[in-house]
């Protein structure tokens, strides 16, 4: 990866003897989003604070931007990043001033209106119908929008998310993956974020990345199928309509609300409908990137699907023989039983 | 029974009228609170901050010696001030002995403890989110300590009523300090105790009124602020 927003080498954070996260080597790329999954307990939200300099590591190596923070200065390195919290707090004053805070806390007046505006309406809230409101006169969800606008209004080139759609509805949800896609397209922000939703973060994310007491597993791309599946021929294949009318199938799930899980390995790339093929699944997507996985040299070929983004790993070899380039359309083909369940 | 009703028709008269020696109480006890309670809020704010919100050694021990100065008798503080102060102590030169200054170091020994103490249980009881908020927005450390205040701004102004009660109603260290001298250091305290004690009691009682009269509009603002935040 050339010039990673962030390095982490050998660092740990203990508190008293537990070892609350240990990573040998981290590199996130600037404007990708990093999903972290993983138990309670597992060192997500302790990387969080690590990422966002609320918390020194207790040994080992941290940069951002190529600059050590060991010694940098700490609210220059703040101000670049900011922080949903699990269970976010508001300001005791009203949303146009919750969500102006961070601006006038950099002494950035200009504008402060529109952007503050511009915030509530990226996270669905009407700023006529709610700026004026006080803290107390929100529900739990427009709460937690109101939180994530007042981060969204100060654009900072780093945005960390802890949980951002726990407690919340389907609609919510929705609303918060659009808003954090959107910081990516128009300022180039880079995300990471914590969820135990994994269809939300399967979504979201580029890639993936498992904890398991403070340890990162291996970087897995995954994409997921969030139900329901409804029986088909006989009850031995299930299917699922995507949001662009196109049709999932697979076998038989656990359960017709069952999480499908497809690993990006597990489907092939064709840029004409194929005839005859044992895949019981074709989906007609239009490439929107390219990019060279960190550390296997494999390329990760991502297609959309109305607002379905799938992402299909590729050998560098097929990737070039295809001669893909974002915005064509390419046909995604994998087999039915290639999915797992959770 | 009856000279109690006399005494209150009295007051009511003394204060009307514009009674020059009673108002004259009445003005020195608002200039003298009112620069006790800058000097103890200026200090006690920040230590009230400091004690709430950092960790360091000692901490406990600090909080406990604050705790313990919450009950300082006024006339002890009058004591040690008026020691320090007086024409052999170190600061006699300053000539404060006997002058609203001298009596508003005083008053601000007593207020201190109490700003400090309230404001960091205020921080210590509030939500931990609270800071860890404020960081992940990017504020600086000059704007953090407005914005905590903010948020506990009304447990911080219950303080400053508590502490500016404790000014307003002290005599010993007004007496002591300020020799309860008329048109100068004499304020309404000094005055009811004095008037009480020579069996003027309509001057005692219309004192007594004004007294009366500002904590009812301290604690009724408090109210005021409280419930306009709320709605």
């Amino acid at each position: 990866m050339i010039n990673p927003l962030y390095r982490l080498e050998n660092l740990q954070v203990n508190y008293g003897d537990r070892l609350a996260l240990d990573i040998e080597r981290l590199e996130i790329a600037p404007g990708s989003i990093l999903g972290l999954e993983g138990p309670n307990g597992s060192g997500k939200s302790t990387l969080l604070r690590i990422l966002a300099f609320l918390e020194a590591p207790s040994r080992g190596f941290i940069s951002f931007r190529g600059v050590p923070a060991a010694g940098a200065n700490l609210l220059e390195l703040r101000q670049q990043v900011t922080l949903l919290l699990q269970d976010p707090y508001l300001l005791r004053r009203s949303v146009f001033e919750n969500v102006a805070y961070g601006l006038r806390a950099r002494g950035n007046r200009e504008g402060m209106r529109d952007r503050v505006f511009h915030s509530l309406e990226m996270v669905g809230l009407d700023p006529r119908d709610f700026a004026h409101r006080p803290w107390t006169a929100l529900s739990g969800g427009e709460a937690r929008r109101v939180a994530l606008a007042s981060r969204l209004a100060i654009r900072t080139p780093v945005l960390l998310l802890d949980e951002p759609t726990a407690g919340v509805d389907k609609g919510s949800a929705h609303l918060l993956k659009s808003a954090a896609l959107k910081a990516r397209e128009e300022w180039g922000a880079t995300l990471v974020v914590v969820s135990h939703d994994m269809a939300w973060l399967g979504q979201v994310a580029d890639s993936l990345l498992a904890f398991q007491d403070g340890r990162p597993g291996r970087s897995f791309v995954q994409n997921r199928f969030a139900g329901p599946w409804v029986a088909a021929e006989g009850g031995e294949l299930w299917t699922m309509t995507l949001e662009c009318g196109q049709v999932v199938t697979s076998t038989r799930p656990p359960s017709p609300a069952a999480l499908g899980i497809l690993d990006a390995s597990d489907i092939s790339v064709s840029i004409e409908k194929p005839h005859g093929l044992s895949a019981r699944n074709a989906l007609l997507v239009t490439i929107l990137e390219m990019s060279l996985e960190n550390g296997s040299g494999a390329v990760l070929l991502k297609g959309s699907c109305s607002s379905l983004v799938l992402t299909a790993r590729l050998t560098h070899a097929s990737a070039a023989d295809l001669a893909l380039v974002p915005g064509r359309e390419a046909w995604f083909l994998f087999k039915a039983s290639a999915f797992q369940w959770e | 029974m009856d000279f109690i009703l006399e005494g209150f028709s009295q007051a009511l008269a003394l204060l009307l009228s514009g009674n020059p020696e009673t108002w004259s109480a009445v003005d020195v006890t608002i200039r003298l609170t009112a620069l006790s309670m800058f000097v103890s809020l200026l200090a006690g704010l920040p230590l009230g901050i400091l004690l709430g919100t950092r960790d360091f050694p000692g901490r406990r021990l600090v909080r406990a010696v604050v705790d313990t100065c919450l009950a300082l008798p006024t006339v002890v503080v009058g004591l040690l001030v008026y020691a320090f102060i007086s024409r052999q102590g170190p600061l006699g030169s300053l000539d404060l002995l006997f002058s609203i200054r001298g009596m508003a170091i005083g008053q601000a020994i007593l207020a201190l403890p109490i700003v400090v103490a309230l404001t960091a249980s205020a921080l210590e009881g509030a939500d931990p989110r609270m800071l860890l908020t404020l960081q992940t927005l990017g504020t600086p450390p000059g704007r953090m300590v407005l914005g905590l205040l903010r948020e506990v701004r009304f447990a911080v102004l219950a303080a400053a009523v508590t502490a500016y009660g404790r000014v307003v109603a002290e005599v010993g260290v007004s007496m002591m300090l300020g020799g309860n001298i008329k048109w100068h250091t004499r304020t309404i305290t000094t005055a009811i105790t004095l008037e009480t004690g020579k069996g003027e009691f309509s001057m005692g009682i219309a004192l007594g009124l004004v007294l009366l009269a500002i904590s009812f509009i301290l604690n009724g603002g408090l109210s005021f602020f409280r419930r306009r935040a709320a709605s």
